[in-house]
């Protein structure tokens, strides 16, 4: 590794971490629809993978941090993981302990990356002996994960019963693909069809907005009104550490460890649960806002971080919530990433642990100094400058660009067939892990059924 | 008239999880088709040039649609506490 490489892997961190401030203080983005197109479009265009790690990693810390931010200033979430801390931040809201809260969160995450780190590494290497086991029943695997998955969900049966009809689409289309020439015989159409999962419930409520029935019964709203405490500029004190109570510190580090070790598990659900069973016994509501708060945000950060290294190092396959998710383009992003040729099989141990360091070290730098001291004129500008609608036709326009991409014209429609499915089945309640468990089984089901 | 007011009042629909106006919805929808796809189709044939000149048009489609769409957000600041 050179000084040349190593610069531009603090470059990418750095736009990264300025790029993930705004869009994780926006409300309504989800992590996976909002990292996983620019992920791939950076796989796409052959970026030196070293680089592509670091960007992904800085991306994620900073997206949750900011994530969280108008959680604590206004009590709206800025995604869907930062939804289970709203309750808790509202709570220190009341108080007048907006500030408190941000300051939580921001040492609770520079905990869960601390800690995270050097325990992902040394659980992938654990997994390593393991490894090719687990490779060669990659395809069961998957499948027995769509059905683990569907089972713990919350409409497991809906989820049971919808495995099968879905693989048929998604096969369905790639042998149509095949059978009249738009792509190879054989080529996989991945990219596309993953973003029509992730863009889903967008596409069937843009589908609804054009029926007039639907479109003049649908609930109106006022412009939307945020409350803001006026506040100064906020400090942070220079050592994360001492903002934190030693209980607070503690309980932190433990579930980042239970978090890191519990990689395979939904992020939002573990961070739920966690976060209740530790602060359940405390009294005192500040108190049990804040021990919460700082767990809960150094959990979400364990569980994303270790649910990316630990597949990645170990396996090479997207064995976790996050991996099939906003990293899935790091494991498959054919013709660049395919199941054999991945940043598993790119990267050294060195080259983890250095993208890592780099890319979590930037945004928490940035995150920590810059972003927390400016939050409030931060959070005002996202709000007051950029429009919901923007931010819905930036990632339109990118899908559009993927799925022509992937195969032809034709895939547009292909791409919101399954969007309009899959958004179906997402309101009906199948959640987006089921879905992507699915898009990855599909080959191996469908060969079953044919007795193949 | 209760009705007319709601009309000028009550306009936005939720779309994932924040609000928007239709017109601007299909608008910001059509600037961002136009100018990503376009970006792709300019550029010259040869990979990645072409998915860059996607990803900038897609770019450049985000900041026009934030230069002449309005959130549909109010800010309202208060010293006090709720």
């Amino acid at each position: 590794m050179d000084g040349v490489l190593i610069i531009q892997m603090v470059l990418a961190a750095v736009i990264a971490a300025l790029m993930y401030t705004i869009i994780g203080i926006a409300p309504g983005t989800d992590e996976t629809a909002t990292i996983a197109p620019v992920t791939l479009v950076l796989v796409l265009s052959g970026l030196n993978p070293n680089i592509i790690l670091t960007f992904f990693m800085s991306a994620i810390v900073a997206s949750k941090l900011t994530d969280s931010i108008p959680v604590a200033l206004a009590g709206i979430p800025g995604g869907v993981m930062a939804t289970p801390q709203v309750e808790h931040a509202l709570v220190l809201k009341r108080f007048g302990l907006s500030d408190v809260s941000i300051q939580k969160m921001a040492s609770g995450s520079v905990i869960g990356t601390l800690i995270s780190v050097p325990v992902s590494l040394l659980f992938a290497h654990a997994l390593i002996p393991f490894a090719d086991a687990i490779k060669d029943y990659g395809s069961p695997i998957f499948f027995a994960g769509t059905i683990i998955l569907a089972l713990i969900s919350k409409n497991r049966w809906l989820a049971l019963v919808s495995i099968i009809p879905f693989s048929l689409l998604i096969e369905g289309l790639r042998h149509l693909y095949w059978n009249i020439g738009v792509v190879p015989k054989g080529a996989n159409v991945f990219i596309s069809f993953f973003l029509g999962i992730t863009i889903g419930p967008v596409i069937l409520t843009l589908f609804e907005l054009l029926n007039k029935e639907k479109r003049d019964r649908l609930e109106r709203y006022e412009r939307k009104t945020i409350v803001f405490k006026k506040t100064n500029n906020m400090k942070t004190k220079a050592n994360p550490f001492t903002i934190l109570t030693k209980k607070e510190a503690g309980l932190s580090a433990l579930s980042s460890v239970i978090g890191s070790a519990a990689f395979i598990l939904s992020p939002v659900g573990l961070t739920t649960f966690l976060g209740e069973v530790f602060s359940s016994r405390i009294k005192d509501p500040v108190k049990k806002a804040s021990l919460a708060i700082a767990c809960m945000e150094a959990l979400a950060n364990a569980t994303y971080i270790s649910g990316v290294l630990i597949p990645l190092i170990a396996l090479g396959i997207p064995l976790s919530p996050m991996a099939i998710g906003p990293a899935n383009p790091l494991f498959n992003a054919p013709p660049v990433y395919t199941a054999n040729h991945n940043m598993h099989h790119l990267l050294t141990n060195f080259d983890f642990i250095s993208a890592a360091i780099i890319g979590s070290a930037a945004a928490l730098i940035i995150t920590f100094y810059i972003t927390i001291k400016y939050s409030r004129q931060i959070c005002v500008f996202v709000f007051k400058r950029v429009p919901h609608e923007a931010m819905l036709g930036l990632f339109f326009g990118l899908v559009l660009l993927l799925a022509y991409m992937d195969a032809g014209w034709m895939n547009i429609g292909g791409v919101f067939l399954i969007g309009i499915v899959a958004g179906t089945l997402y309101r009906l309640g199948v959640n987006y892990g089921v879905q992507f468990m699915i898009l990855y089984s599909a080959p191996w089901i469908i060969s079953k059924l044919a007795g193949q | 008239m209760p009705s007319a007011k709601d009309e000028t009042f009550k306009k936005y629909i939720e779309v994932w999880e924040d609000l928007v106006s239709i017109k601007d919805l299909v608008m910001a929808l059509l600037i961002c088709s136009i100018t990503t796809l376009g970006g792709y189709f300019i550029a010259p044939d040869e990979p990645p040039r072409p998915l860059f000149f996607g990803l900038f048009g897609a770019f450049l489609g985000f900041v026009i649609c934030s230069i002449i769409i309005k959130p549909k957000r109010n800010l309202s600041e208060t010293d006090a506490e709720e």
